[in-house]
């Protein structure tokens, strides 16, 4: 069975967030998350199997930044294919039967022409030389997140869809302004899902930025835009820093469940967190995602 | 074409983002022997602003800010040599250090805050990401900056923000810089805690900050 045809017999629960999870087991700030996956594999692999525990159904791995062009901010380029790879078996290895692992493609954090340097055939080939490694470690479907420009998607979906024969998620970052959801590159919610449905991506939605509040309001909107099953992964509203480096959201837990039956309701088939949530928030959405099933 | 005609037109190419007509009306102003100070205050600046209120009504998004940052950047080029020809010293709203704090690599919205300061007329010494916090302190003291702008996408490399402030306090120099702080965790209330000067959500406000502190 894959993911796919799990998400037609039923909601499907996805895990949360990954940096805050690292930070807790010592991450040493400014470092290359996506290096831990050959230095640390342990400590990917724990967190992958809390998420398990927890009641994902899929989670996403340790390689957000995987990119190429991503990468070379750490000087770490050419370790691409091999640091994706190693992402995708740390999870496999801990999945139990019948979860799956979603191969992470994040933005390259740098811009395409005209605002910024790089063609769409540089930002292809950078995402394709990742999704090839997360292909090989044994991804069974690859999740593009957290996508602020529509362009750079594309770019991201088409490469993904060339160099590996997985199923493509993509969800955007939408930001609620004064005329509603936009990505900050102007990118409306329609006109972004229905280009990824086109280019064939088989699940479409949004991650990040917005708690879960917000996305309830924008999974509405997102779902009388697209067939397609639709993935919503909410923020637990802002990070707060105490003067001494503690990290709080501002949402909180029980207000962020509040919201997640709405999610559902408003037509959300795949869920799951994002900053500011953990394997507890999993655990109870769990419950409500997941309502009925053994 | 009267004076009044040509700040018109400035603004448009500006708003519209058109840059080598930007560039074009700048030597058009030359030409015709303008007062490039009053160019720059009337037709080049207040088209940058409309941009940013157009930005703040969700009308403009990232690619229409930074084409008009780069349009102002492109115009600022053509005029720059004539203003040193005739000696004239454009009013500098003020002289600000800016970078990303270190371990931060994110330099999105730094580079957004500094084009849109430097397009709203201040003087822009922009160090980068991954900024030694040393550095930025070292930097001000040698320009004798008004600002230190500290960004930081991460809540883990927000704390270079305060040990910012900190280090000023050590070197007996807080106080002498007004130090603002960005990033998508940050916010007033811990600009506040740290003893910043300021924060600003975004590169329009940042500017609106910068220009309230220096009395303008």
């Amino acid at each position: 069975m894959t993911i796919l045809d799990l998400v037609k017999t039923r909601n499907v629960l996805l895990d949360g967030g990954f940096g805050t999870e690292l930070i807790k087991r010592g991450f040493p700030r400014g470092a290359c998350p996506e290096a831990w996956n050959v230095e640390r594999p342990e400590v990917i692999g724990e967190i992958h199997r809390r998420y398990f525990e927890a009641g994902s159904d899929a989670v996403s791995t340790n390689s957000f930044g995987g990119s190429r062009i991503k990468l070379a901010s750490y000087g770490q380029d050419r370790r691409c294919y091999e640091l994706n790879r190693a992402a995708a078996r740390i999870a496999h290895e801990v999945r139990p039967g019948g979860r799956f692992v979603g191969g992470s493609i994040g933005p390259t954090g740098k811009f395409l022409r005209p605002q910024g340097e790089f063609t769409e055939a540089e930002f292809e080939e950078s995402f394709a030389e990742q999704a090839r490694g997360l292909s090989d470690g044994k991804a069974d479907f690859l999740i593009i997140e957290t996508q602020y420009d529509l362009r750079e998607a594309l770019c991201a979906l088409r490469a993904a869809r060339e160099a590996t024969s997985l199923p493509v998620f993509v969800t955007m970052t939408f930001s609620r302004g004064p005329r509603g959801f936009f990505t900050v590159m102007g990118n409306s919610v329609g006109h972004c899902l229905e280009a990824l449905g086109r280019e064939g991506a088989v699940a479409v939605g949004a991650n990040c930025t917005l708690d879960s509040a917000d996305m309830a309001v924008l999974v509405k909107e997102m779902r009388a835009t697209t067939p397609l099953p639709l993935i919503a992964q909410a923020n637990a509203g802002k990070p707060l820093l105490s003067g001494e480096g503690e990290v709080t959201y501002s949402q909180g837990l029980e207000d962020y469940l509040r919201f997640v039956p709405r999610l559902i309701e408003n037509g959300a088939n795949i869920v799951g967190g994002c900053c500011g949530t953990d394997p507890e928030y999993i655990r109870r959405m769990a419950a409500i995602v997941k309502k009925g099933v053994d | 074409m009267n004076k009044e005609e040509l700040f018109a037109r400035i603004q448009k190419a500006i708003i519209e983002g058109r840059k080598s007509e930007a560039e074009d009306l700048a030597r058009e102003a030359i030409k015709a022997r303008l007062d490039l100070t009053e160019v720059i205050e009337k037709g080049y600046v207040p088209g940058i602003q409309k941009v940013g209120d157009l930005w703040e009504k969700g009308e403009y998004f990232l690619p229409e800010l930074i084409t008009g940052g780069e349009c102002m950047k492109a115009a600022m080029a053509v005029l720059q040599p004539e203003l040193d020809k005739a000696q004239i010293k454009t009013k500098s709203k003020g002289k600000v250090v800016i970078g990303t704090v270190e371990g931060d690599i994110h330099d999105i919205g730094k580079n957004l805050v500094a084009s849109m300061l430097s397009a709203n007329g201040f003087e822009v010494i922009d160090l980068g990401a991954d900024v030694k916090l040393e550095k930025f302190i070292d930097k001000a003291v040698e320009t004798q900056s008004d600002f230190i702008c500290l960004s930081a996408l991460l809540t883990t490399t927000m704390l270079g923000q305060k040990k910012t402030i900190e280090l000023l306090k050590q070197k007996n120099l807080y106080g002498k810089f007004k130090v603002l702080v960005g990033g998508a965790p940050a916010n007033q209330k811990w600009a506040d805690e740290i003893g910043a000067d300021g924060y600003a959500e975004n590169a329009m406000l940042a500017v609106k900050l910068a220009s309230r502190l220096m009395g303008a």
